[in-house]
């Protein structure tokens, strides 16, 4: 008992200690702080991607760049507070498209259009809708990205061949251009025992690309353009006709979906024993962006390489992407410009990071140069990077509002919920516009 | 007039400082931002009662409430049946089950695994192609068909409430347990003597006892309960999924701030959750009180 007593008096002692160690040691820091403070550039992001061009920055200016990665879910909730309070805030920080366009018609981010930085003049160096997505509602930039993340279907090069004759990304894109051109493949491989999608929600961003309007307009009114509304119809007839394999975004069984045939029982309600076990089906294709193929595919189908393509769907579309600006408080503007600069029109260093990571970017002068050296071994060795490109160029600039990623989200809800059967698509709608009046009380729902 | 020290306050002003700074100014601040309409940056906008009377009329608070008790009150009866089940077990004289540390330590287990890990691994293990209770349960013959756990409204708070129940009982058992042996063993022995059987034991003398201490885990559950958020939040999408099934009060309070935006009105969700939370412990508190007094007297 004694023993132990002491044992645990000597653990309280040293947590004591190491508590009290904790607190001089950021007493001093911020003490002489000033002097310590004055070459760090404190840079905050949500992923690790950083790490490497801070390396590359440091080793150039001789400057120390602390890096915090906060992750996605807790990123702007903890980035908020600092930036308000000007407390222990970044110098430069990112921000993912989802709060984006919460944040430029702030004062967190420094006005990129005014002297010394004149990032107007960059205008035409970056594709239009990248550029556009940087700037707050009076035309200032804030923010810009060193990428462009447009997305494309992602689909086995095997099955192509085998059902529909070719694996060629050019003539799959022409019969996937139209909403009739898809359901017909779907149909193609589900004669064949294959499965177009792995889910409905596979199909939102070319019902959100067709009819390209702002979720909410300049009178705060949700805009329902029909292709939203079509959205329902189009999600249905995909469940309805077993054109897709229950296999939603993120879950073990998408993961599965991607290296091979996967437990699937369509109307799994009605299915005997013996046939749930048995019934296996392979999904053809994945709407996925640029980071999808680095992220999502190749590690979810290492054995597969070499059987993948990509090609285009009904419409265009970007998901994600990452901007960067400089906090409009921070001290250290011109450092913190410089690393910005590097970020994203730093000629040497873009072509490293391209080549590297295979990262699509957004600024031109570099694009022109390396876009044809890509052949990815991946896709059979197709140039992605082109096509990405040619992708982006497409896409309309101008229609993202700060709603988006909500709306989004409740809209693939409701979707949801019709194609399963619980609702109607009267109710759904409806549900949808009360959800968006409960969340967003400014915004006039139809 | 006895001449005091002072000097005692100067021990305890840092707790009363911290407890200032930290706790009654945001209850405080809170309390104004229940009259303001707040987007988390720039000036709160006054709004009066607005926020009253809006969350006096919002089926959807209503349903995080409805659900909240739906999935706390099977919770809640499970996790204490089952604990004062084996409480009842362990303290009896006739089996003196060896090993009760051991036991006490793998129930207790569950509760030591963090809420995220979790809620992965019953994300997967729910998994209603690949999940291994689905393919457990066809092997064993129970169910035909995969069930798609997460996906229906009863049966996702129905394996929320299991899942709370398997993380709490061991907990609510070593508490009971603590209670248990709190009781005086020539109870025991001599309702041994006298005759009485497991059950009457149990009735007469093991529950009579244990009031006080069922109180104490009544009421610590309850406001736990009543604030539950994180596993509803991390089992499913965040928003309540399926059908608002899993929305609870605190799960809508954080979306309608930090989601949303809407510090105001979640200030107010937060002021009616702390009403609700006062209401049912006094209430609980007060029943078992006046039956314990109505039993003496």
């Amino acid at each position: 008992m004694k023993k132990r007593l002491s044992w645990s008096l000597l653990l309280t002692l040293i947590m004591g200690i190491a508590l009290l160690a904790g607190c001089s040691d950021s007493g001093s820091a911020s003490g002489d702080g000033e002097k310590e403070d004055d070459d760090v550039l404190k840079v905050w992001s949500f992923t690790d991607e950083l790490k490497e061009p801070i390396k590359t920055f440091e080793e150039k200016n001789g400057v120390k760049v602390e890096l915090t990665i906060v992750p996605i879910a807790d990123y702007p909730t903890k980035l908020k507070p600092v930036l308000e309070s000007g407390v222990g805030a970044p110098d430069v920080f990112t921000g993912e498209v989802a709060f984006l366009k919460q944040w430029t018609d702030r004062d967190y981010w420094e006005n990129l259009s005014q002297e010394p930085y004149n990032a107007d003049e960059l205008e035409g160096d970056y594709i239009d809708y990248v550029y556009d997505l940087g700037k707050d509602s009076e035309g200032n930039v804030k923010a810009l990205s060193w990428q462009t993340t447009p997305g494309g279907i992602f689909y086995k090069r095997s099955i192509a061949k085998e059902v529909l004759g070719t694996d060629d990304p050019g003539q799959l894109g022409e019969m996937m251009s139209s909403w009739d051109g898809l359901f017909e493949v779907g149909e193609q491989l589900k004669a064949e025992g294959y499965r177009l999608f792995p889910d409905e929600g596979a199909i939102r961003w070319f019902a959100k690309g067709e009819d390209p309007e702002p979720w909410v307009n300049e009178d705060d009114e949700l805009v329902m353009t029909d292709a939203k509304l079509n959205y329902f119809d189009h999600a249905k007839k995909l469940r309805e006709k077993d054109y897709t394999a229950f296999a939603p975004e993120w879950s073990p069984s998408w993961n599965a979906s991607m290296s091979g045939p996967i437990a699937y029982n369509g109307g799994w309600e009605e299915v005997d024993e013996d046939a749930a076990a048995s019934d296996k089906t392979e999904v053809f294709s994945y709407a996925l962006p640029t980071w999808g193929l680095h992220s999502v595919l190749k590690p979810n189908a290492e054995d597969t390489s070499g059987d993948w393509g990509v090609t285009t769907g009904p419409v265009p579309y970007f998901w994600g992407g990452t901007w960067i600006g400089i906090y409009s408080g921070s001290e250290k503007k011109d450092l913190a410009w410089d690393f910005v600069k590097m970020m994203t029109h730093d000629e040497e260093f873009l072509t490293d990071w391209a080549k590297e990571t295979g990262d699509v970017l957004s600024y031109k002068p570099v694009n022109e140069k390396i876009k044809d050296e890509f052949s990815e071994p991946f896709l059979n060795g197709q140039n992605n990077y082109t096509f990405f490109l040619d992708q982006a160029k497409k896409i309309e600039p101008g229609i993202v509002t700060k709603y988006d990623q909500q709306l989004d989200t409740l809209l693939g809800g409701q979707v949801i919920e019709y194609v399963d059967g619980k609702k109607t698509k009267e109710e759904a709608i409806e549900e949808f516009y009360k959800q968006v009046k409960n969340a967003y009380p400014e915004i006039k729902t139809p | 007039m006895k001449k005091l020290n002072h000097k005692g306050y100067y021990f305890i002003a840092p707790f009363f400082a911290i407890f200032l700074v930290f706790n009654i100014y945001p209850v405080l601040l809170t309390f104004y931002y229940t009259f303001t309409r707040y987007e988390g940056y720039g000036k709160p906008e006054f709004i009066g009662l607005e926020n009253y009377t809006r969350i006096l009329t919002d089926g959807y608070f209503l349903e995080a409430f409805i659900n909240t008790w739906k999935i706390w009150g099977l919770n809640f009866a499970l996790q204490l049946g089952i604990a004062l089940f084996l409480a009842a077990l362990f303290s009896d004289l006739r089996y003196r089950i060896k090993g009760i540390g051991f036991f006490r330590a793998v129930f207790y287990l569950p509760n030591l695994i963090t809420i995220s890990s979790v809620a992965i691994l019953f994300n997967i293990m729910l998994d209603w192609q690949h999940g291994s209770i689905n393919m457990f349960l066809m092997k064993i013959g129970l169910i035909s068909d995969p069930i798609n756990w997460l996906n229906e409204p009863a049966t996702a708070q129905i394996s929320v409430a299991l899942i709370l129940t398997w993380m709490w009982f061991g907990y609510t058992f070593i508490v009971l347990m603590a209670g248990v042996s709190g009781i005086p063993g020539e109870l025991y022995e001599a309702a041994l003597i006298d005759g009485a059987n497991r059950w009457q034991t149990f009735v007469h003398i093991t529950l009579p006892l244990l009031k006080p201490i069922m109180l104490y885990v009544m009421i610590t559950s309850l406001i736990g309960g009543l604030q539950l958020f994180d596993l509803p939040m991390l089992i499913t999408d965040g928003l309540g999924a399926p059908e608002g099934s899993l929305n609870t009060m605190v799960l809508y309070l954080y979306n309608q701030a930090f989601r949303y935006n809407n510090y105001g009105y979640a200030a107010t969700i937060a002021y009616a959750l702390f009403l609700i939370t006062v209401l049912f412990s006094v209430v609980t508190f007060r029943s078992m009180y006046r039956t314990n007094a109505k039993k003496e007297g």
